[in-house]
């Protein structure tokens, strides 16, 4: 069954020349690599991060000091947000510069802008969560700019309520970077395959 | 031939398959088992804090100190009954959940605990006590 499920996620038929790397570069692909590698070790530095003000540093010293290969999990997850960042960028580059996002494929590009933005949301909220004094203040400063924009006021109010580093807003934040945004993301992902599928576009992976 | 060479790459392919697996599960169960604080440092007691015939708790570390006439030990406070931390009185060991007492060398007075309460060793330092848990 679960073979059958693979099956029907790729196409019947592929033509030769969309198979050759230069012509996609595998940059979407590479890019549900790297969310597949952001979920599995966020999942594991799950086991030891905790979510309150008081404690969230220190479970982080306590995970790269007392844990086997707690140091290199959280470097990894670290590193793969930023590239799945820039692959998310590189792919979009790569969409508009060979125009393919008009026509029939418009609806697809909007679910990848959804994408980039998650990716972007996703990287932000994750940057509090250390409670260090760099991601203290940039979150500080991003709201104070999200402030100023039209109904950013409201937003700001939603996102952060007691405050930056305060204990409901580091919950909010907590949330928003484990569930909310993952889960939008693998379902916007999949939605966006569906659709290649649909345009009879390319393998959905690759 | 044809048959030969799939079954060839499939037992391959299983190998691969298992040894991936295999370090998986050594290195999520080296992941899992971190290195607890507290274990190994010996606890650092000032002699002069002790009260002569009294006792210096440590709740957080879960030890008593007992000075005696003749000298000092050491007595964990994990209940050996089902774990909660016993009390300490002026001269018994009191377990606050289900009134197991013990005296003050931890062995048992009154059950439902029948074991006595774990005994450390104590190194006298000069103007310090440690004490190995």
């Amino acid at each position: 069954m679960f073979e059958e499920f693979v099956q029907h996620l790729f196409p019947r038929v592929v033509r030769e020349k969309d198979l050759k790397i230069a012509y996609t570069f595998c940059l979407g692909g590479m890019a549900f690599t790297a969310m597949l590698l952001l979920a599995v070790s966020g999942l594991l530095l799950l086991f030891y991060y905790q979510a309150t003000p008081g404690e969230a540093y220190r479970s982080i010293l306590f995970l790269e000091s007392s844990v086997a290969g707690g140091s290199y999990l959280r470097a990894l997850h670290r590193m793969v947000s930023h590239l799945l960042l820039s692959l998310v960028f590189l792919h979009a580059l790569r969409v508009v510069l060979t125009g393919s996002y008009g026509g029939v494929r418009e609806r697809n590009w909007m679910t990848g802008t959804g994408l980039l933005m998650l990716s972007l949301f996703g990287a932000y909220t994750g940057y509090l969560l250390p409670m260090d004094q760099l991601s203290f203040w940039a979150t500080r400063t991003g709201m104070e700019l999200l402030a100023v924009a039209p109904f950013g006021g409201a937003v700001r109010d939603l996102l952060v309520p007691d405050g930056v580093g305060m204990p409901v807003s580091l919950l909010r934040f907590y949330v928003l970077h484990i569930a909310v945004v993952p889960g939008a993301m693998f379902t916007l992902a999949f939605v966006h395959f569906f659709l290649i599928r649909r345009n009879k576009g390319v393998l959905p992976y690759l | 031939m044809e048959t030969l060479d799939r079954s060839r790459r499939s037992v391959l392919g299983a190998i691969a398959t298992a040894a991936v697996s295999l370090a998986s599960l050594v290195f999520l169960g080296r992941f899992f088992s971190p290195r607890l604080p507290g274990k190994s440092a010996p606890l650092s007691v000032p002699k002069a804090e002790i009260p002569r015939n009294g006792a210096l708790v440590y709740r957080e570390r879960r030890v008593a100190v007992i000075r005696e006439e003749k000298g000092y030990h050491a007595i964990g406070l994990e209940c050996t009954h089902l774990g909660c931390t016993v009390a300490v009185t002026p001269n018994r060991l009191v377990c606050p959940c289900h009134g197991s007492v013990f005296d003050r060398r931890g062995n048992v007075l009154k059950g439902p605990a029948d074991r006595p309460l774990p005994k450390y060793a104590v190194e006298d330092k000069g103007k310090h006590l440690l004490v190995y848990m």
